[in-house]
């Protein structure tokens, strides 16, 4: 029996143009008969084009599921137009667009690729997958210019094999920033993109696929929890955050 | 977890300790100096914000601990907001 998996794509713009080719041919190859589902509430637009793969103007879900379909025949492409909220709906000012709660989304099982460009939708997946007992959950983002990086949660059997990042990140805890699917479409429109760069959009989901790549397709241990990145420095770092081996090194 | 680690008091003890922040991990003869030096000392050289949070494991650090031996301190940038 083949081995199916149930991909989770939430953000399909800068990493998650990038990212959606990668994982679409890991499916498509690698398990056939698997699915992938693209969440996104909001519409490419021209001036995306410097750095996101798309063929059409609309809506980022429906648009990259149109194109990938036909290409990839044994994969399941499923488009969700709508932005992902808390289960409370906390924070959310418009009742007009379309949303999906996290819980809805997620479920047990999943790999999810939270590729979005603010800290309070991270927060939502977070809180949601840390409730399941089997989960992974890739995120990765970018600063301006050419710094990036990668973290990998993962729950197997109710057991956090990895820490969850508001150990490490206070900024999962308490965002700085707004969940964009909370916004009016006024407010959506005043939000800076930032001076992002192809490079390192493109290196997060590479970094991100390569994780895949040993952790899932080899279920290896995701030894290197968390990477950091500069592009106009050559380096990257990994950051080891299992579980155990963070409670090994706080008793010695 | 998360607790603010302060052993100010505690007897300061020199040796090799590690420090790390964003691509950049280096072992540096820090032990017996507070976080707050040795912020001070690697922040021209690989930018440090102010506001980057001293970690050991899971343990915010205090800007007075003192930094034993073999101790790994993480400077925690924030994480890439944008994608």
């Amino acid at each position: 029996m083949t081995d199916t998996k149930r991909f989770v794509l939430v953000g399909a713009g800068g990493i998650g143009t990038w990212l959606a080719a990668g994982l679409v041919r890991l499916l498509e190859w690698k398990y056939p008969g698997s699915a992938l589902i693209i969440v996104d509430g909001d519409n490419y637009e021209p001036k995306n084009k410097e750095r996101q793969d798309f063929t059409k103007i609309g809506n980022k879900a429906v648009v990259k599921a149109h194109e990938l379909t036909p290409q990839f025949t044994n994969t399941m492409i499923i488009p969700i137009p709508k932005w992902v909220v808390a289960d409370d709906f906390s924070g959310v000012t418009d009742e007009d667009s379309p949303k999906i709660t996290a819980s809805q989304l997620i479920t047990e099982g999943d790999i999810v690729f939270a590729v979005v460009d603010n800290f309070a939708a991270r927060k939502i997946i977070f809180d949601a997958a840390s409730k399941l007992q089997n989960i992974d959950v890739f995120t990765g983002g970018n600063d301006d210019e050419l710094f990036g990086s990668i973290y990998h949660y993962q729950k197997r059997d109710g057991i956090e094999v990895t820490e969850h990042p508001v150990n490490f990140h206070p900024e999962y805890d308490n965002p700085p920033d707004k969940n964009p699917g909370e916004l009016s479409c006024q407010e959506r429109s005043e939000i800076e993109g930032g001076t992002q760069l192809l490079a390192t959009n493109m290196a997060v989901a590479s970094f991100i696929l390569g994780r895949v790549h040993k952790t899932i397709v080899h279920n290896q241990n995701p030894e290197e929890t968390e990477i950091y990145f500069d592009l106009g420095l050559g380096k990257s770092e990994p950051y080891d955050r299992r579980v155990t081996t963070v409670n090994e090194y706080i008793t010695v | 977890m998360e607790s603010n680690m302060n052993n100010a008091a505690s007897q300061p003890a020199t040796g090799m300790a590690n420090v790390r922040f964003g691509v950049y991990n280096q072992p540096s003869n820090i032990g017996g100096k507070s976080v707050k030096d040795a912020r001070e000392q690697f922040s021209k050289l690989w930018g440090i914000p102010n506001d980057a949070v001293a970690y050991k494991g899971k343990d915010k650090l205090d800007e007075n601990y003192v930094i034993q031996p073999g101790d790994n301190v993480e400077f925690h940038r924030r994480a890439g907001e944008k994608g």
